[in-house]
């Protein structure tokens, strides 16, 4: 079922190939909710109690290479297969609805995307993972230069081109990636005598040396960094923000950055726990930084993509404080917010896309009092709002919490710190709304109700979001064993390390 | 039916009013909406009243009963539980919470009943006091925080509620943003605590503080203090006040019920609910009543000097909170919730008599342009009075007892407590004076011109302004339609009006030293392991209280007769002769200002400055550089490609020197 | 005396014998009035015929003509890619202006020759077959390169390619003598011996003579830093005729190298592999660099060329069998993905005036999606991204180097390969991105039918035009077209294919290895 599941998005997407001009879109839709069916079906056989590989399947794929096709799930990847499918299934429908031109290569991409980024999430061999994770990025590159937009940048500075902007970003989420595949290669081969070994649960049996873990570490830690993206290596995020198109966007903010902070759960600390506890301290000043300065650069941004996207960073760098407390707590924060952040920007790119439409633009200081005429649009965007800037009640405030109370018992200091952001995002996270719905009408803005398809689509994505904030135990029930059993790896010898402090 | 079953229930009405006037805002026909609304909150009142029967039913040391729903996110050590706490403190709040919020509802549907966002108004309305009551009744620190920040989200929906207005909008930035802090300062908490205690329970909290904190500790102090930092928040007292008097921009209605009655009092209910906590952190207990006392009497002298009358009652609401506050802060916990309830009454019929007076005046707020409502608004003038002589502590008003009771306590714990004692009752002949000022001003004094021709039965509607900045209002959405409404011909508001008016009368009877002692031996269950709940002055110390009160009072009225209503040229020579002391005032002591130039501005140019140095020079430098690099590698690479064979020969005799001589080295 | 021929095994050396033959055949042929397409067909079938006789002795391992040749599935293997390598180029000369100039006959003939050669060399077992077979493989190539005698680049490249490359051969062949010198003996086998008796580890005259032939190979290889030419040829060479040198060549000489190296040098390694190691370090970061921002395709690929020599020469370096697999591999899959890029541009270079400059390929994406798919596929394997057999490729590389202790080699090769994203994803972007100028001719709609291949194309509608309008050269009928980009979209579905599906190739590559691990 799982390799059903996989497979089954790309092989709508060659169908929409072959299906005729209208039905492409409608096909790739089908394929992505069969998926999404296959991945509840997957929540439903989970049992929550055990904290190993589910639904596994392993077979050889390279066997001189060493590299093996084993695939599964555990309490960690369930929830993130949950949210890639629920995201793609959003944005394809969305696009099935506005027709893109040349959709059949466009649904193709999306296709393979989703296929690649499930894969990074349920393959259990590092290199296949590594794999997927390259693969992922291809289609984003055609997706934004092709079905992206010329920006006009910010007023007194020249318009951003996509095929640099994307170029850039493929660039230079690649060198981490690749520096990745190196790492990865030199582990398996370190690890197993004559043959390399790339299976995760082996090569979590028995780590590598002390020092050998050192630099690899740091070739992954570039990699996840990146991707994410963490303060200071954002640099692509910005431009590849402004022309990617809306839709696609939705997916790629909601689901690939938390590939890189799953990666540092799934790879890192099981595989690397020396290096890890080693290198605790530097990995949170990042997450602190990123969290400052992402909510920092959201409320001084005038783009409403980019005060998403600098929100990200942020939010990342809230997730990734919550793996590196390295305590069970803080780990099942990340995982919640993971979901939960992902939850949240779907939706609130998709709203984007109307408010485009209704404003012409993503200048904030360009829109205002669009709710007149769209009290729905209105109510689904406050709702959203809200979620972003993690009102407790919400399932990001417990995420959040359990974030900040992780860090908080390790390392006191950074939770203080990280605490102001949580000011900070309610500020930005308001100012994007009230300048979009609030104040008086500007004339050039149509204040026009959001069609009833994308409504529902946008709604639908809003229940989840209420029916998370309900019941937040739905996720942290079922990952906590997985996420104990990870973080047990760098916690026994965390205790050796104080005892020899 | 137990009492918990009956607090859940206090919950489920709200929210299934909020709810279905949420989802049903095309279909309710005419003023549904609005009807819904209020039955949803009578009945919520009604089960009150159920569970108080209950608890009532119960010896007095049990009468703390918890029930949790299910596991709301419980994982990895923590446990957080979807549970409520009924006992004494939680169902006296929401007696007054839902009692008070019952009339206002039945008000709002008169007075916003032309307005378009009326479903709107009605279901944020039903949201707050959901929240409100989820507030008071949550059993863990976490749901209390949930509670705390919905309140502050209604709040945000409801100040912002003409959001037409740049001023209203603003105004619930204003007020969402600090109350986020607040939130962050209970988070923090809540954090602390479960790293000390490891538990998110009120029950396990209070039991286990004591034996775990020594008096005074640090810890405990700081816990204390971070708990103030949301109670100041919520309860704008200083510095976190300035966002309440901007919420004036909300719907009058709104200020009454959620800036004057309930939500705002919710920091009294933090600080009397922890006690446990601030009786270890005496040092904590001694800053918010500090605080209390500079709130009490900051707000009141501004409150003498402010024109707008919706912000001269917000500043004597921050005043009398400042009471509360201070009372809770030295231990007065029975009289500081007393006077929540008296202030209520009180404060809230002050906003509905405000709001009508409003309705008469074409959203006009300033006093200086009001002025003998007396004959043409008889009803709402008697209550205004009513209103006025109560927030006065007139002898017998409810307002009397309860914060004489709060000022004995302090003249009762003595010592250094006699400061808050005399700054309390300097407080009160302030607020006597202000009292008045709005009383004489709209009620007695010539008759203004909308007033004349009221009294010829004619309702002007002058082209409406929006009363901050008196810039045309555009009457689209979010505006109070053409028809402003007067409680005179609307039998709603009259009703809301005269049960609250009753209520700021008579309902000091319920405490009267001496005489009856109905709300302290009834909180008792709450506060059983206090040390201070049981410590009560004489009745004779009780009495010479009220007596100095009445005497402050009176004198407190008798010279706003003076200012305000013999001679008011009086008021304007004294004006003019301190004329810095009035700028200083009007400016509202320059709060604003300085967080304006202490916390925004840095943080905005501290952002302006990532955004156009950091990220341009040092984060685009990282993509930059590296491109540099490759491109001068490149055009090494370009300029050694010369195209001439003889270029070709020259590096490959090089090259071939250099490998030459790698092999002889390396050989030998 | 009495002089006994060697015995000789016709079986094994059938490959040779079958080119030769048909070798002569062409050409003579090729005198004679024939229909158009007529050669090139016949050279085909040569190259099948000698593909056949490979597969037929696969398997086989043994020395043949008292040890020149060596007969086994390494020496199989790089025949067969270059004889897969002259197919497609003979298909992409098909009415090519060069060819057209140089004639069919000759122009296949010349191709057959060097195809020769690389047999030759890719099985020699002593320095003088080797030499044979090096000079038989360059000297046809000289001429290809300026088969295209109206054009002055192309004499030019001609030229060029003469003077280097015989400057290369020289210093080769001087490093010969020296190593015969040295050793007394040209025969590989008896080379190892004598070095391996020791004493002769650290003889100058044994030094000197490896690295001049380290140098003289490097030329073939062009590696930096002598790779010079290889741009300026590249570019100036008629397509077809640098398609098959690009990967032909590559081909035989690093099986060549590799024999030569591990087989005779085996002994002096340690002299030997730090040096190797120096040079494809340098040559990954030229040819990365030098690549960035050339607006010709073909002088690109040329820089990209050098690079990837770069990283191949890091499986010789490692001097284990894993590296010789990685090294075959690669060859395999460089061979694939490489002509599906050529194709592309040989398409182009016919239908717009633009030559092969990078604008040519600007919107191709939404017009032509035959070309655009093999050609994004082709450039993406290239970068060695995943699902393609590029990915595999460099994964295997970089694995051998891990396992000899150079990690420092992988990481290098790993830099180098993100430096040279920024080149490769300027063509996609030029493909997908650029919106399509306005066309110097309008494609003609006689022949935009496409033929049957209209209906196949299911990636984008309307636009189902794979016909190559009248370019530099008369127009191709829809048949032969469909042969050129049909050539492309095969090699390109290979390359997926062996990026999905490694295994197959990999078995090939690690026999083909193996079939070295006995002398190894």
């Amino acid at each position: 079922m799982i390799q059903v599941m996989l497979w089954l998005p790309l092989a709508a997407a060659l169908l929409a190939c072959l299906a005729p001009r209208r039905a492409a879109g409608w096909v790739a839709a089908l394929g992505a909710a069969g998926t999404l069916g296959l991945a509840i079906a997957l929540l439903a056989g989970f049992d929550s109690a055990s904290a190993g590989i589910q639904h596994a399947v392993d077979e050889a794929w390279i066997p001189d290479l060493g590299v093996r096709y084993s695939l599964g799930v555990d309490g960690i990847s369930i929830f993130l297969v949950l949210l890639t499918s629920v995201a793609w299934f959003a944005a394809t429908t969305w696009s099935a609805i506005r027709m893109p031109e040349r959709p059949k290569t466009y649904f193709l991409m999306l296709g393979i995307a989703q296929t690649a980024t499930l894969g990074a999430f349920i393959s259990q061999d590092l290199l296949l993972f590594v794999l997927f994770f390259d693969l992922m990025l291809i289609p984003f590159y055609f997706l934004f230069g092709s079905w992206g937009s010329d920006h006009p940048g910010r007023e007194g500075e020249g318009a951003i081109r996509r095929s640099p902007a994307t170029i850039k970003m493929v660039v230079y989420t690649l060198v981490g990636s690749l520096l990745m595949l190196a790492g990865a290669i030199a582990t398996g081969v370190i690890a197993g005598d004559g043959t390399p070994v790339f299976s995760m649960a082996e090569l979590r049996a028995d780590p590598l040396g002390e020092d050998s873990q050192r630099w690899i570490f740091w070739f992954f830690a570039a990699a996840f960094l990146v991707k994410m993206p963490a303060f200071l290596v954002h640099g692509w995020m910005p431009d590849a923000y402004r022309v990617a198109p809306l839709a696609v966007l939705a997916v790629f903010a909601a689901v690939l950055s938390k590939v890189a902070a799953y990666g540092f759960l799934r790879v890192v600390l099981p595989i690397f726990p020396d290096a890890t506890i080693q290198f605790q301290e530097v990995i949170l000043v990042v997450a602190l930084a990123s969290i400052l300065y992402g909510s920092v650069m959201a409320f001084t941004q005038t783009s409403a993509r980019l005060v998403a996207g600098y929100s990200s960073v942020a939010q990342l760098g809230f997730i990734t404080l919550g793996i590196f407390a390295l305590r069970p707590d803080g780990a099942d924060g990340a995982v919640l917010q993971m979901v939960n952040h992902g939850l949240v920007i779907v939706p609130l790119m998709l709203i984007m896309v109307i408010l485009a439409e209704r404003t012409g633009g993503d200048d904030i200081t360009r829109m205002g009092g669009l709710a007149l005429r769209a009290p729905v649009l209105a109510a689904l965007f406050l709702v959203v709002t809200m979620a972003l800037l993690a009102i407790p009640g919400s399932a990001n405030f417990i995420g959040e919490f359990y974030i900040l109370n992780g860090v908080f018992q390790e390392k006191i200091v950074f939770a203080l710190i990280a605490s102001i952001a949580m000011a900070m995002a309610a500020y930005y996270a308001l100012r994007l709304f009230q300048h979009a719905m609030h104040n008086r009408k500007r004339d050039d803005v149509e204040s026009k109700e959001i069609g009833w398809r994308e409504g529902a689509i946008v709604g639908a994505l809003v229940a989840c979001i209420v029916g998370l904030a309900l019941y937040p135990g739905i996720v942290l029930e079922r990952s906590d064993e997985s996420v104990k059993d990870t973080v047990s790896a760098v916690q026994e010898p965390s205790d050796e390390v104080a005892a020899r402090r | 039916m137990d009492a918990t079953t009956y607090g859940w229930l206090i919950l489920a009405f709200p929210l299934a009013g909020s709810m279905i006037i949420a989802f049903g805002w095309k279909l309710l026909p005419g003023r549904a909406a609005g009807w819904i609304g209020t039955a949803a909150i009578g009945l919520s009142f009604l089960v009150t009243l159920g569970a108080l029967f209950q608890i009532l039913g119960l010896p007095a040391e049990e009468r703390q009963l918890t029930d949790s729903l299910y596991d709301y996110a419980s994982a990895g050590g923590l446990d957080i539980q979807m549970n409520i706490l009924v006992d004494p403190l939680s169902v006296f709040m929401c007696l007054v919470v839902s009692g008070i919020s019952t009339m206002i509802h039945l008000y709002s549907i008169s007075y916003v009943t032309s307005d378009r966002g009326f479903n709107r108004f009605f279901s944020y309305l039903n949201f707050f006091v959901f929240s409100m009551l989820l507030l008071v009744l949550a059993g863990n620190i976490v749901l209390l925080i949930v509670g705390w920040a919905f309140v502050g989200f209604a709040s945000y929906a409801l100040i912002s509620f003409w959001y037409r207005r740049t001023t209203a909008t603003e105004a619930g930035m204003k007020a969402f943003v600090i109350n986020v802090v607040g939130d962050i300062g209970l988070v923090l908490a809540a954090l602390f605590i479960f790293r000390e205690l490891g538990t998110f329970d009120l029950l396990a909290i209070f039991e286990q503080a004591p034996e775990q904190f020594s008096t005074n500790e640090g810890v405990v102090v700081l816990i204390g203090i971070l708990l103030l930092v949301g109670a100041f928040a919520k309860s704008a007292q200083v510095p976190f006040h300035t966002w309440l008097p901007d919420a004036m921009e909300g719907p009058t209605p709104v200020s009454a019920l959620i800036h004057a009655a309930t939500m705002v009092t919710a920091g009294v209910y933090l600080i009397g609910r922890f006690y446990p906590i601030f009786e270890i952190a005496l040092t904590a207990a001694d800053i918010a009543a500090i605080v209390g006392l500079v709130t009490l009497l900051i707000a009141a002298t501004i409150a003498l000097v402010v024109t707008d009358n919706k912000r001269i009652i917000a500043y004597s609401t921050m005043s009398q909170i400042g009471y509360m506050i201070m009372g809770v802060g030295i231990g007065a916990y029975s009289a500081a919730f007393f006077h929540l309830m008296t202030h209520a009454f009180f404060k809230a019929l002050l906003f509905m008599t405000a709001g009508s007076v409003i309705g008469a005046m074409a959203n006009r707020q300033n006093i200086d342009l009001m002025g003998g409502f007396r004959r043409s608004l008889p009803f709402t003038s008697a209550l205004l009075i009513i209103g006025c002589l109560a927030l006065a502590a007139f002898p017998g008003t409810s307002g009397f007892f309860s914060k004489d009771a709060i000022l004995a306590f302090a003249e009762y714990r003595g010592g250094a407590y006699w400061v808050f004692a005399i700054g309390g009752y300097i407080g009160a002949l302030m607020t006597a004076i202000y009292a008045f000022r709005i009383g004489f001003r709209i009620v007695a004094g010539p008759p203004c011109e909308v007033a004349r021709d009221l009294e010829q039965g004619v309702h002007h509607h002058v082209e409406p302004q929006n009363p901050a900045t008196g810039e045309a209002e555009d009457t689209d959405v979010g505006f109070p339609g053409e028809k402003h409404n007067i409680a005179e011909d609307n039998w709603p508001m009259k009703i809301a009006m005269s049960v609250l008016g009753i209520g700021a009368l008579f309902s000091g009877y319920i405490q009267v030293p001496g005489v009856t002692d109905v709300l302290h031996t009834f909180l008792e269950g709450s506060f059983e392991d206090s040390k201070l709940y049981f410590e009560q002055p004489t009745d004779a110390a009780e009495w010479r209280g009220l007596a100095t009160g009445a005497l402050i009072s009176l004198t407190g009225i008798a010279i706003a007769h003076h200012f305000f209503l013999r001679n008011r040229a009086a008021a304007a020579r004294l004006q003019a002769r301190l004329p810095g002391l009035h700028t200083f005032l009007a400016n509202k002591w320059y709060f604003d200002e300085a967080i304006d130039l202490l916390i925004v501005r840095p943080t905005l140019a501290f952002g302006r400055w990532c955004d156009s140095t950091f990220e341009r020079y040092v984060v685009e430098g990282l993509v930059s550089g590296a491109q540099g690099v490759a491109k001068g590698g490149n055009s090494a690479v370009r300029t050694a490609q010369s195209g001439y064979l003889r270029s070709y020969a020259l590096l490959l005799f090089v090259g071939f020197a250099g490998l030459g001589l790698y092999f002889l080295i390396a050989g030998s | 005396m009495d002089f006994q021929a060697p015995t000789i095994d016709y079986a094994g050396l059938s490959p040779v014998i079958a080119l030769t033959a048909g070798l002569c055949i062409v050409l003579l042929v090729g005198l004679f009035r024939t229909a158009p397409g007529f050669m090139p067909a016949l050279t085909l079938s040569v190259l099948a015929i000698t593909a056949g006789l490979c597969i037929w002795q696969w398997g086989e391992n043994e020395s043949l003509v008292e040890g020149a040749l060596q007969l086994d599935e390494l020496g199989l293997a790089a025949a067969l890619i270059a004889i897969f390598a002259a197919a497609v180029a003979t298909i992409l000369s098909i009415r090519e202006p060069s060819a057209q100039d140089a004639g069919q006959g000759a122009f296949g003939a010349l191709l057959l020759g060097s195809v020769l050669g690389m047999v030759i060399l890719a099985q020699a077992q002593n320095l003088l077959s080797f030499f044979i077979g090096l000079e038989l493989l360059s000297i046809p190539l000289y001429v290809l390169c300026a088969s295209a005698i109206r054009r002055e680049r192309s004499l030019e490249s001609g030229l060029k390619y003469l003077v280097i490359g015989s400057v290369g051969s020289a210093t080769l062949l001087y490093g010969f003598a020296l190593l015969y010198g040295a050793t007394g003996s040209t025969e590989f086998g008896a080379i190892a011996q004598a070095l391996g008796s020791g004493g002769l580890a650290d003889d100058s005259l044994v030094l000197i003579g490896t690295a001049m032939i380290c140098v003289g190979l490097a030329f073939k290889l062009s590696l930096a830093p002598f790779h010079q030419w290889t741009p300026d040829v590249y570019q100036g060479a008629p397509t077809p005729v640098t398609a098959f040198m690009a990967v032909a060549t590559k081909a035989a000489a690093f099986v060549a190298l590799v024999r030569l190296f591990q087989v005779a040098l085996g002994p002096v390694a340690d002299d030997w592999n730090t040096a190797l190691a120096a040079i494809a370090v340098i040559s990954i970061a030229v040819g990365n660099v030098g690549a960035l921002g050339q607006d010709s395709v073909k002088r690109l690929l040329g820089y990209s060329g050098v690079a990837q020599a770069g990283y191949m020469l890091a499986g010789v370096v490692v001097a284990t069998q894993t590296g010789v697999e990685a090294l075959v591999f690669y060859l395999a899959a460089y061979c694939l993905m490489n002509l599906a890029i050529f194709v592309a541009v040989v398409v182009r270079e016919r239908e717009t005036d633009r030559g092969d400059d990078i604008s040519a390929f600007e919107g191709i994406g939404r017009s032509r999606p035959w070309i655009a798919w093999p050609l994004t596929i082709g450039v993406l394997a290239l970068a060695g991204l995943p699902g393609t057999s590029g990915f595999i490729a460099k994964l295997f590389l970089i694995e051998a180097t891990v396992e000899a202790d150079y990690t420092w080699l992988g990481v290098a090769i790993v830099i180098g390969t993100m430096v040279s994203l920024a080149y490769y994803l300027r063509i996609l972007s030029a493909v997908w991105i650029k919106d399509e100028p306005a066309p110097a001719q309008p494609p003609l709609p006689a022949i935009a039918g496409g033929g049957p291949l209209a209906r196949l194309d299911g990636l984008e509608e309307g636009s189902a035009d794979v016909s190559c309008p009248k370019g530099s050269a008369g127009p191709l009928g829809a048949y032969r077209c469909a042969l050129v980009v049909g050539a492309g979209v095969i090699c390109a579905a290979a390359t997926v294919a062996f990026g999905v599906y490694p295994d197959p190739l990999v078995d090939w590559a690690t026999t083909a290895a193996e079939s070295l691990a006995p002398t190894l």
